[in-house]
C-alpha cells in the first residue's frame, strides 16, 4: 500500500512480530505520555525528564546491595553514573536554553522512575529475586522508556524539545545494549 | 490505488536486518510501522513503532516521512 503512496523505500518485515526475537515495548501508543503534559514548555519537559532520570539513578544505586552478583553490581554502578551524566546534560541544556544560572528546579518527593513505575515498588519487587529476573525487569523498564522517548520526540514540534528527547532516547538505547549484553551472559 | 497493487511484491527485510538498521540509525531516520490491531500492539511492539492498523494506513500516511526507509510489520 505504502509503495503506491509515494514512499520510496518500503519493506515488510519477514514473519512479522513472530519472527522478532528482540526487545519489545508494551502498552498503548500513548502509554507514559501523561507524565509529560501536552502543553508543557520545554523547560518543564527537561525538569520532568530530570525527575525520571533521578528515579532511575536511585533505583540502580540500590541494586548492588540487593543483588548478589559482582558483574551486575558493576553494571548497575555504571548505570548510576550514566543517569548522573544524563541529569548533568539535562541541567546544562536547561541552563543553555533558559539562560538560568542553575539547572531545573528540584522537585522533591517524586517516587517515579523511567518506565513510569514507582521506585519503591520496583525495589520491593527486586528483593529476593535472581540476577536474571532483576536484569529482565531493568531491560523491560528501559525498553518502555526508550519507546516513550522516541514517541515524545516525534510528538514535539519545537527543535529544543526534540533535542531533549533524542538525547534521552539514545541514552536508553545505550543502557539497553549494556543490560542485554549482561543478561545474555547470565541466562 | 488499483486492485492490482495488492498483488505487487513488497521488498522484505529479515528481523535481523531490521535489528541492524535500528542499531545503526537513530529512531528519527526511519519509519517503523506496526499495522496490527491496538490490542496486539499493547501486548508487545518494536520500540518506537507507530501503531497504524492496516485499515487506517492509507488515511494516515501524512504522519510518515516518505523520504525515509519505511519498515512495516
Amino acid at each position: 500500500m505504502l509503495s503506491t503512496e509515494g514512499f520510496g523505500e518500503v519493506y515488510s518485515m519477514e514473519g512479522g512480530i513472530h519472527a522478532w526475537d528482540g526487545l519489545t515495548a508494551t502498552g498503548a501508543p500513548e502509554a507514559g505520555m501523561a507524565w509529560f503534559p501536552e502543553k508543557a514548555s520545554w523547560p518543564d519537559l527537561i525538569s520532568l525528564a530530570w525527575v525520571l532520570e533521578d528515579g532511575s539513578r536511585r533505583f540502580y544505586s540500590e541494586l548492588p546491595s540487593r543483588v548478589n552478583d559482582r558483574d551486575a553490581g558493576g553494571l548497575f554502578g555504571q548505570l548510576v553514573l550514566a543517569e548522573e551524566h544524563h541529569q548533568s546534560a539535562l541541567s546544562e541544556l536547561y541552563r543553555k536554553m533558559t539562560g538560568a544560572a542553575a539547572g531545573p528546579p528540584a522537585r522533591s518527593g517524586e517516587d517515579v522512575m523511567e518506565g513510569g513505575v514507582k521506585v519503591s515498588e520496583a525495589l520491593a519487587w527486586v528483593t529476593g529475586r535472581s540476577v536474571t529476573e532483576v536484569l529482565e525487569l531493568a531491560v523491560g523498564l528501559e525498553t518502555n522508556s526508550y519507546d516513550l522517548y522516541i514517541k515524545m520526540g516525534r510528538k514535539m514540534t519545537d527543535e529544543h524539545s526534540k533535542e531533549v528527547f533524542s538525547m534521552l532516547a539514545s541514552g536508553e538505547k545505550d543502557h539497553l545494549g549494556r543490560l542485554v549484553g549482561l543478561l545474555e551472559k547470565k541466562v | 490505488m488499483s486492485v492490482v497493487d495488492y498483488f505487487k511484491r513488497v521488498p522484505t527485510m529479515t528481523a535481523e536486518q531490521v535489528r541492524e538498521l535500528m542499531n545503526k540509525k537513530g529512531a528519527d531516520e526511519y519509519n517503523l510501522v506496526d499495522v496490527r490491531q491496538p490490542r496486539e500492539y499493547e501486548r508487545g511492539h518494536l520500540p518506537g513503532a507507530r501503531l497504524m492498523p492496516v485499515n487506517e494506513l492509507l488515511e494516515r500516511t501524512r504522519e510518515l516521512d516518505r523520504r525515509k526507509p519505511t519498515i512495516a510489520y
